[in-house]
């Protein structure tokens, strides 16, 4: 059975539940116009939906009922107990076909004839004749419609699997959230017993178990909120459908991930984000046939809806293969419309001239449109996807289409932070825009942050990264300690890329987000608060707004944008050149994590992976050149590169990190298919360290309890 | 509730004097007395950790934890502009518009009873800031017990 069958026989069920309540009331109160109305809209439903899904008999009886309700409902008939008690009979007849429905997938066979002439009569009869009693003809068609029987065939299949009314239940939205709320208390709790060092073993042991089953009801209950996007994505059909043909265009839409779930509140505040998006596809993006087949497309347009899960965000995808956005036309219109002036147009980059349709009041459409070009949308779509923590990202090739990329976490309540220390004050900064972190001593601090005038910056491999000093931006006056070195986390913000200058840093902690008050809000810079595990609270900061208010402006350097354009094209990719014993190898540097100089002594074996301790969990280590071998001394120091494979993280064993460049891609000769595994790093193949091949640790290692007694 | 304090008041004072008596929570502020009325207090907390926010304006003491809500706390003292911290302030807990808020005072005093026949109106000598968050006065015997209202110092209200 189709999740729209299945919907529906659910909503049928409720909508029948409801009417057999209402019907009985309405003997007592036939006046009630309320009831009425109420039982209208049941059965109301059930035509409509009926129709669409092409069950007639269902169709056929409740258009009768409907009939007559509808003269009831509007006072031109006075309901009466002949009247209620053929509603009843009408209501039973259509439960015996949604259970039919249910059990063998279609309508069975049935006589519903004198049913709907009984209703019919009913209905005319009432308004002919003064007299409310059924005639003696009328009296006979309730003999024949009764009893309704079964159709023959369900009765001989038992219903094997669970009836998908019997298994659902319908949970008051607001009980999920208060759910919720009691479980990221439960998450700060958790943490703060888990923080709590009893001596006691069987505490511990306790405490471990209360972690885990905490994390199991977490998950639970966000599962119990998740909505497959198909849910939002049903309705697209109709709409692209609808749309292209006002704007004789013709578009194929293709739908993938629709299984994809995500979380319902978040759902309902992208649908309307998404519904822009596809009307822009089709309004700005897709040509119109004439105009595509000039240029040598498909005069059908495709437009793509594409959902799927990466790490801990969804990220939903409008892809058209239409014309593309024409970056000139973007700054051209810019101007006109007085959104910057011509002279920081020509400052712009590409990227950020992109940006620029995220804008307040842009739009190009050349004229306005139904559909769209009214000056609301991609701004509202920004908007509106900010505000439920995900970010937009528009990528497009004049020509080609335009992906418009929204990246929405898989919940809202809880995220994964890492708190910071400014001035003996903790803050939580989000982990989704942070990429790395630099640590400076107090020697750095002078030599190398450099400042140009007023503005420090940080040469970051090679590339200077403007900083924002978080305790100048707090205005918090206290002085730093004397001697005390400071962390540099570069983050990401809305493409605006700034280091955020801490003093210190503590753990990574799941943080549950608790709202500020209104006046807190309007300080812009914290997006919430949190309880951390040690019970004190922490400012959740917001980078973007960090970014806005130190005004760090889009990604500014046209060779950045140009190169990563460049990228894009021919598949190149950073790597962090390494040497390991006598070997050079490369590590993709989008992967890389941190960089760590550990001392010999910390590194552990379980078995003969050798594995190190790391934030608390276990980080497999990948010595592919032995140079952990040779005992080494305990005090002798190793370099470590710990990159994320997926959604793990592991280490790789260097001597030392040679240097950042661009890898090209290498073809087999004589193929078009690209070689694995090595690329042409500075004239030289290099082999790339494949993460994934790294073996994982046997899974009982990973497990809380165990680990505690291979640790400990 | 506390508007509907007041209409009560404004009726005792208009019709015959009834013996009708208001509970007030007195606490302590400086050198002066402020009521409460007891019934729009939440909670009384000793003295839980508070966090400050930076830029927020001064009047705001911090955020603090409570039931699994974070409190906007306000702080009397900065608000009267009284300079200097007292020992660690107690903290009220009310409910506001829509949330709950906390009030930061140096010291919890007694529950006083004061009668509507005590009550008058702020003296037209008060600066505009205290007239506009004092309620009134009551007349005790040997002090005066300044009212407070506590939706005037509801932060949301404050920032307007």
């Amino acid at each position: 059975m189709d999740e729209l069958t299945r919907e529906f026989l659910i909503e049928a069920q409720e909508g029948l539940d409801r009417m057999e309540r209402c019907l009985t009331e309405l003997e007592e109160h036939p006046q009630d116009g309320e009831l009425l109305a109420d039982i209208f809209r049941s059965v109301h439903t059930i035509k409509g939906t009926t129709g669409f899904l092409g069950y007639s008999r269902l169709e056929s009886l409740s258009h009768a009922g409907e009939n007559l309700l509808g003269m009831l409902r509007d006072g031109k008939l006075i309901v009466n107990a002949d009247m209620i008690s053929a509603l009843l009979e009408l209501m039973d007849g259509l439960r015996v076909i949604l259970q039919s429905i249910e059990e063998v997938g279609h309508e069975g066979q049935g006589r519903d004839r004198a049913m709907i002439q009984r209703l019919h009569a009913l209905q005319f009869g009432e308004t002919a004749i003064e007299a409310s009693k059924p005639t003696e003809r009328e009296k006979q068609t309730v003999q024949e419609s009764l009893p309704y029987e079964p159709a023959a065939s369900q009765a001989q299949t038992p219903s094997q699997s669970q009836a998908a009314v019997d298994s659902t239940l319908r949970v008051d939205i607001d009980l999920l959230n208060r759910m919720m709320n009691l479980v990221g208390e439960l998450v700060l709790t958790r943490n703060q017993i888990l923080q709590a060092n009893n001596a006691d073993a069987g505490f511990t042991l306790l405490a471990r178990r209360l972690d885990m089953v905490t994390a199991d009801l977490r998950e639970a209950v966000m599962k119990a909120r998740m909505q497959p996007v198909s849910h939002v994505f049903s309705k697209f059909p109709r709409l692209v459908r609808d749309l292209s043909q006002q704007l004789n265009k013709r578009v194929r839409l293709q739908m993938e991930g629709q299984e994809t779930e995500l979380d319902k509140s978040l759902l309902e505040a992208i649908k309307d984000p998404l519904t822009h998006s596809v009307r822009n596809s089709i309004d700005h993006g897709i040509e119109v046939p004439q105009v595509r087949e000039a240029a040598g497309k498909d005069p059908e347009g495709l437009l793509k809806l594409r959902a799927y899960q990466e790490g801990s965000h969804v990220i939903v995808e409008v892809t058209d293969d239409g014309g593309g956005i024409s970056v000139e036309r973007i700054r051209d219109k810019a101007i006109e419309r007085k959104l910057i002036t011509a002279q920081k147009a020509m400052q712009l980059g590409e990227r950020e001239l992109l940006q620029l349709i995220f804008l307040p009041g842009f739009s190009t459409a050349e004229k306005v449109t139904n559909v769209s070009g009214r000056g609301v949308g991609m701004d509202v779509v920004r908007t509106n996807v900010e505000k439920i923590g995900g970010k937009v990202e528009i990528d497009s090739r004049p020509g080609k289409g335009t992906t418009l990329r929204l990246r929405i976490p898989l919940t809202l309540a809880i995220i994964p932070a890492l708190i910071v220390r400014s001035r003996k004050q903790d803050f939580a900064l989000p982990q989704g825009a942070l990429f790395e972190l630099v640590h400076l001593t107090a020697e750095q601090i002078r030599t190398q942050i450099e400042w140009l005038e007023n503005a420090p910056l940080y040469r970051l491999r090679g590339r200077l990264l403007p900083l924002v000093f978080l305790h100048k931006l707090l205005e918090q006056t206290e002085d730093a300690e004397d001697g005390a070195g400071c962390y540099i986390a570069v983050l990401n913000a809305d493409g605006r890329r700034f280091g955020l200058v801490v003093d210190g840093l503590a753990d990574r902690e799941e943080i549950v987000v608790k709202p500020l008050s209104a006046v807190l809000k309007k300080i812009g810079l914290f997006s919430g608060a949190t309880v951390m595990g040690n019970g004190e609270m922490a400012l959740i900061l917001d980078p973007g707004a960090i970014a806005a208010r130190a005004a760090i402006s889009l990604t500014t350097d046209e060779e950045e944008a140009q190169a990563d354009g460049a990228n894009l094209d021919t598949g190149e990719a950073e790597f962090l050149l390494v040497e390991a014993g006598a070997v050079e190898a490369a590590l993709p540097l989008g992967d890389i994590l941190r960089i760590e100089r550990i001392p010999c002594s910390a590194i552990e074996r379980i078995g003969r992976t050798p594995v190190l301790r790391f934030e608390g969990t276990l980080l497999p280590l990948e010595d592919f050149s032995g140079i952990l071998e040779p005992q080494l001394d305990a005090d002798a120091e190793i370099t470590v590169v710990v990159c994320r494979d997926g959604e793990r993280h592991v280490g790789i064993t260097v001597s030392q990190v040679l240097d950042v460049a661009a890898g090209a891609l290498l073809a087999e000769a004589g193929t078009d298919s690209v070689v694995a595994g090595v690329t042409l790093l500075k004239e030289r193949v290099t082999s790339v360290v494949n993460l994934s091949r790294i073996p994982a640790l046997p899974p009982s290692l990973v497990d809380p309890i165990m680990l505690m007694e291979v640790a400990g | 509730m506390t508007a509907g304090l007041e209409t009560k008041i404004e009726a005792g004072k208009a019709a015959a004097p009834t013996e009708d008596v208001i509970e007030m929570c007195s606490v302590l502020v400086g050198e002066t007395i402020f009521g409460i009325p007891i019934m729009s207090i939440l909670e009384i907390l000793g003295t839980p950790a508070t966090q400050t926010v930076p830029l927020a304006p001064p009047y705001i003491g911090g955020l603090v934890h409570y039931r699994g809500e974070v409190l906007t706390v306000v702080s009397l003292r900065s608000l009267l502009g009284i300079p200097g911290h007292s020992r660690p302030p107690d903290l009220l807990v009310f409910e506001g518009t829509g949330e709950y808020f906390g009030l930061q005072v140096d010291a919890v005093g007694e529950v006083m009873t004061v009668s509507p026949r005590d009550f008058e109106v702020n003296p037209s000598t008060l600066d505009d800031r205290r007239k506009s968050l004092f309620a009134g006065t009551y007349k005790l015997n040997d002090a005066l017990l300044v009212m407070l209202d506590p939706a005037r110092l509801d932060p949301m209200q404050l920032a307007q």
